[in-house]
């Protein structure tokens, strides 16, 4: 053996691709490692062996009958020639094959070398990606929300057909376009290019960020942009999601909806005005020891409006704010009967907690009640401090009107009014089907405790109302 | 001293005269931007401006009436009445040193409101 025969048989025995030599009858001569591993045989079986009879016949395959007696005889080479079969052994494969005519000096019939690849699992792979592209553009076709996918410098890698739609062009005007280019150049304003040097850098995904304005074909519209980085394993480079919802009928509806609220609040107050206009000009003729009932009347009346702003305002169903509703309140209360001048302050502090309308009204007025209770009598000096809290004891509220002034027990107050302010006070707890808790002196002042079933929703939680 | 009462509900505007004329202020009255305008447009002696802001429709109505008021009259006492809650893009359009009373104002709350402008 030389070396250069030894060097080639090493060779053949290492390289991954099963090799096998035929002679000019299609015997099989040789065949190295891989062939043997791949197609489960072994030198005995092979060795001597019509090829097409090797195996049970599994390789007498009409493409490879064409090579070997069609195509060989006339070339002296040829280069992945694609063969598949289901072989009995190994089940269904395709293979490469290059085949090269090999003489030797002196001989007039050569050999041939047949070098074959098993390239199944690749083109199963290469099937399987390709499914999945079409998968995925045809999700993609479906979804009614424009989409699109950007590199990082905002040109175009796909997008779905309903943007091109949105656009008015052709994928092929969109590839590689960037965004601002787009249509009549609609799209390039500031805001985009600022959400997009934020996704890229920040990694954060943005939702809902809002574009308002005309499109040529579309018409004045609202989207929501929602963006978000992919990243692809093993790349560096970043490219970016971009979904356009189209919320223009939504905003439509919210805006009405504003509108009409705004509407029946406007109204509504200027009816509120009249009662208390006509209220006031009834206090004119009236004795002077009945008008302190009128300003009372005109104060609970200013308590029943500002829930109108609060609801208006509230997005939840209609849910308020217990700190914002008890904070307008206190405000209403300084403007109605503390004055700027005044040396009395009303502090609010409450947990966060909504509550539902149907009571809303109320427990304003209870609160109204008792902080004017504590106003109008716990400071013949004209100074001091009423705290309206809220909070949750066990399974109740508490609401608690506490100040520092002289100290009444406010149940067993003898005047007039304060006897209606005290009737007052059991119709609107016995509405909101609550308890007064005996005042307790502490130190200087009063404390009034009310104690409420759940009347009030965890914030967000709407559907859960007390019943 | 005269107060220009702008309020497009008559029943409104009607009360308030009333309330104002007990306190012994002057009352002028008008239903629309336009009725304002010519009083102020005029030489009649005006005090204070207390006008509704959204009139006949008009959103912030109000608050270009008092605009254009201040800039007939830069010394005017302005003050605002509104049935509707105080966005930010109504308070930015207020006039300097203005002050605005959420309805239903008491009539107290008026009263109060008038004589501390008016005594300055």
């Amino acid at each position: 053996m030389s070396v250069s025969e030894i060097a080639a048989s090493d060779i053949v025995e290492t390289v991954p691709s099963a090799l096998i030599i035929l002679d000019r009858n299609l015997n099989i001569t040789s065949a190295n490692r891989a062939f043997y591993q791949t197609f489960r045989t072994n030198a005995a079986e092979t060795e001597g062996c019509l090829i097409y009879k090797l195996g049970n016949r599994q390789w007498d395959i009409p493409a490879l009958r064409t090579l070997l007696e069609s195509v060989i005889p006339h070339r002296a080479s040829v280069e992945g020639f694609e063969v598949e079969h289901d072989f009995p052994t190994i089940g269904r494969r395709t293979m490469l094959v290059n085949a090269r005519k090999i003489f030797q000096p002196g001989e007039h019939d050569g050999f041939i070398l047949l070098a074959i690849e098993d390239v199944s699992e690749e083109r199963a792979a290469r099937k399987e990606s390709k499914r999945n592209w079409q998968l995925t553009q045809s999700i993609v076709d479906t979804i009614r929300d424009p989409l699109v996918v950007l590199e990082a410098d905002m040109t175009v890698v796909t997008a779905s057909k309903t943007f091109m739609i949105m656009f008015g062009i052709t994928e092929r005007e969109a590839q590689g376009r960037r965004v601002s280019e787009l249509g009549q150049h609609q799209w390039d304003v500031p805001a985009l290019r600022h959400l997009m040097d934020k996704v890229l850098p920040e990694d954060k995904p943005i939702e809902s960020f809002e574009i308002e304005d005309d499109f040529p074909m579309l018409g004045r519209r609202v989207f929501n942009l929602n963006a978000r980085k992919i990243s692809q394993p093993g790349n560096h480079a970043h490219r970016v999601l971009l979904v356009f919802e189209d919320v223009t009928d939504r905003k439509i509806r919210e805006r009405d909806a504003h509108m009409l609220t705004t509407e029946i609040s406007h109204r509504i107050k200027n009816n509120l005005q009249i009662v208390v206009g006509l209220i006031a000009y009834e206090a004119r003729s009236t004795a002077a020891p009945c008008v302190q009932g009128y300003m009372a009347m005109q104060a609970r009346i200013g308590a029943i409006a500002q829930l109108y702003d609060l609801i208006s305002q509230s997005s939840r169903s209609g849910a308020v704010a217990i700190d914002a509703y008890l904070r307008e309140i206190a405000t209403t209360l300084r403007a109605s009967l503390l004055g700027e001048a005044s040396g009395i302050s009303i502090e609010v502090k409450t947990e966060a907690l909504d509550i539902d309308p149907d009571r809303a009204v109320p427990f304003g007025l209870l609160v109204n009640e008792l902080a004017t209770n504590a106003i109008k009598h716990a400071f013949p000096g004209g100074k001091g401090r009423v705290l309206l809290s809220v909070g949750l004891v066990g399974d109740q509220i508490e609401l608690t009107v506490a100040d520092d002034g002289v100290g009444i027990p406010v149940m067993t107050s003898v005047k007039n009014a304060e006897k209606r302010g005290a009737d007052y006070l059991a119709i609107f707890v016995r509405q909101l089907g609550g308890t007064m808790v005996p005042s307790v002196a502490q130190g200087s002042g009063t404390i009034v405790r009310v104690r409420l079933p759940l009347l009030l929703v965890p914030p967000g939680d709407p559907g859960k109302l007390a019943a | 001293m005269p107060i220009l009462i702008v309020e497009d509900d008559s029943l409104i505007r009607e009360l308030a005269v009333v309330a104002v004329e007990d306190w012994g202020y002057r009352a002028l009255e008008a239903g629309t931007v336009a009725e304002a305008l010519l009083f102020l447009r005029s030489s009649q002696p005006i005090a204070l401006l207390f006008t509704d802001i959204n009139l006949h429709g008009v959103p912030l109505g109000g608050c270009d009436l008092a605009r254009e008021a201040i800039g007939l009259r830069p010394k005017l006492n302005v003050v605002y009445t509104t049935g509707n809650f105080i966005s930010t893009e109504m308070s930015a359009r207020f006039v300097a040193d203005s002050r605005v009373l959420r309805k239903p104002y008491s009539l107290g709350q008026l009263k109060d409101c008038f004589s501390t402008l008016l005594a300055a």
